[in-house]
């Protein structure tokens, strides 16, 4: 069974240009009827259960987008997504953290945010702790903790809602070698309870160790998607010329 | 139509998360402060006492009670102004979660108005423990002040809605709604009595709902039950606040994360 389906998603911005030097951060002049920014264009494809599927794609490519989009949080302007399952979003560095209150209150906070009942995500909390390893921190207010503690627990919190696909966006980088490690490791026994994980990530050697298949977009349109080895030379070729073409 | 385009019906399953978050609220607000939830109640309370000695001073003729039917408008109008202040920037406040999940976004213009309320209790409180100190001892029919707060939490929620979805498209709104609810200080009986008004105060007065909300809320403090139609009066402007700030939110929260 396929955990998703899209079928020509496209999402269109209105240009967010800033002009002046006052007004909202957006057009003081009227945006222009093409003005238009495709952030995403014709984007198909199915991810069966229990693939680790992976995207990359330069900056601006769309990454955050796609995620964002079949997460709900975007409206696609056109377009089909059909999800079959429960899906959780790990998107932001710790979804309703906040820096004033402690790991514990953050970690109610969050898990409450994602869905979970109070007395739920209350019996997970030393679970939580122990992952990330910040048993000792739980009484540090969050504005104390460095970035890649913040990641480590909101990693932990994250996996917690036990979905049955999890959209990760580039936040494990901040985590070091070992926890890293720990986090692949969940990965894996994700894929063996036959969850279905979208991961995006620079990281292009983890992403080839841990991917089914990759999916490499460049200004919002699918270049390639298949084997990990082959999209990933393709990207390099690509960059590669670029770096060619500006000398 | 799908049970969410109705106010609150759609976040009843999620009360739980809108109470803690609400308390998490009142938490964070007071973090670094010595006196913490003391703050509430002083805030008001300082704000008597400077009107008082203010209006005291210069009125020839002072009503009886008059501290008593000052410190009630002046709480409900304080709580009016931290809701909806706390509703304009609930959704600016909390792009970072809107941006990273999909919840619904009511979720957040709600959980301010539920924060002001459970801040308005303690106030209350405050209010109702004052009165032995200017020997003051409330009509039966006080009994009907939880249906004025009952009223303002609404009052609060419909324009929350508004000015949640406004202030996401356009940040002009704070400093204009920092104006209105200044105003409102002033064109709300407050530290002045209805047969005291005329003209265009009183013509103002009339369409002003919090206006009318707080003459209520005079009314029952001093034994005297208001009439069947200031009820329905005030009600009906409420309600229909309370219910077209939903159907604009409705329309325009789909893409507020763009405009952000």
């Amino acid at each position: 069974m396929d955990s998703l389906i899209l079928e020509n998603v496209s999402k269109i911005f209105d240009s967010i240009k800033s002009k002046g030097k006052f007004g909202p951060d957006k057009n003081k002049v009227l945006p222009k009827k093409n003005d238009k920014f495709v952030a995403l264009e014709n984007i198909s494809f199915r991810v069966p259960q229990g693939e680790i599927f992976g995207i990359i794609g330069n900056n601006g490519s769309g990454k955050t987008t796609l995620l964002r989009t079949i997460a709900g949080i975007y409206h696609q302007n056109q377009g089909k997504i059909t999800i079959n399952g429960r899906m959780a979003p790990l998107l932001n560095i710790g979804t309703g953290f906040n820096a004033e209150l402690v790991a514990k209150e953050n970690i109610v906070l969050s898990g409450m945010l994602s869905g979970l009942s109070k007395s739920k995500i209350k019996s997970k909390v030393d679970e939580i702790l122990e992952f990330s390893e910040l048993k000792e921190f739980e009484n540090m207010k969050l504005k104390h903790y460095s970035s890649g503690m913040r990641a480590r627990l909101a990693f932990a919190t994250a996996i917690q809602i036990n979905p049955d696909i999890l959209l990760v966006d580039e936040i494990l980088s901040v985590g070091d070698y070992s926890f890293r490690k720990k986090s692949y490791a969940a990965f894996y026994a994700f894929k063996k309870n036959k969850k279905t994980i979208l991961y995006v990530s620079h990281n292009l050697d983890a992403m080839a160790k841990l991917c089914d298949r990759i999916l490499l977009l460049r200004h919002g349109k699918m270049i390639m998607l298949g084997n990990p080895k082959e999209v990933i030379e393709k990207h390099k070729e690509i960059i590669g010329d670029e770096d060619i073409s500006k000398n | 139509m799908s049970k969410d385009d109705f106010p609150l019906i759609g976040l009843w399953g999620k009360r739980s998360l809108v109470f803690n978050f609400a308390l998490m609220n009142i938490k964070i607000r007071y973090k670094g402060t010595y006196l913490g939830l003391f703050w509430t109640a002083l805030e008001p309370l300082l704000l008597f006492v400077l009107l008082y000695v203010v209006f005291t001073g210069i009125r020839t003729s002072n009503k009886e009670d008059f501290a008593i039917y000052l410190l009630i408008g002046i709480i409900l109008h304080h709580t009016f102004a931290r809701g909806t202040q706390g509703g304009m920037m609930s959704l600016r406040e909390n792009i970072s979660i809107l941006s990273s999940i999909n919840i619904k976004r009511e979720l957040f213009p709600v959980t301010t108005t539920v924060t002001a309320s459970l801040l308005l209790l303690v106030e209350v409180a405050v209010f109702l423990g004052f009165m032995p100190f200017v020997e003051f001892i409330p009509e039966a029919t006080i009994i009907l002040l939880p249906i004025v707060l009952f009223l303002l939490f609404f009052l609060i929620l419909g324009v929350s809605y508004f000015l949640s979805v406004i202030n996401a498209f356009t940040r002009d709104v704070q400093p204009l709604w920092g104006i209105i609810v200044m105003a409102l200080f002033f064109i709300t009986p407050i530290f002045w009595y209805i047969d005291e008004a005329s003209g265009i105060l009183l013509d103002i007065h009339n369409i002003n709902p919090l206006g009318q909300l707080v003459e209520i809320a005079h009314k029952v403090i001093f034994g005297e039950i208001p009439h069947i139609d200031d009820w329905l009066y005030v009600s009906a402007w409420i309600f229909g606040i309370f219910f077209v700030g939903k159907m604009v939110f409705n329309k325009l929260e789909k893409n507020i994360l763009e405009k952000m």
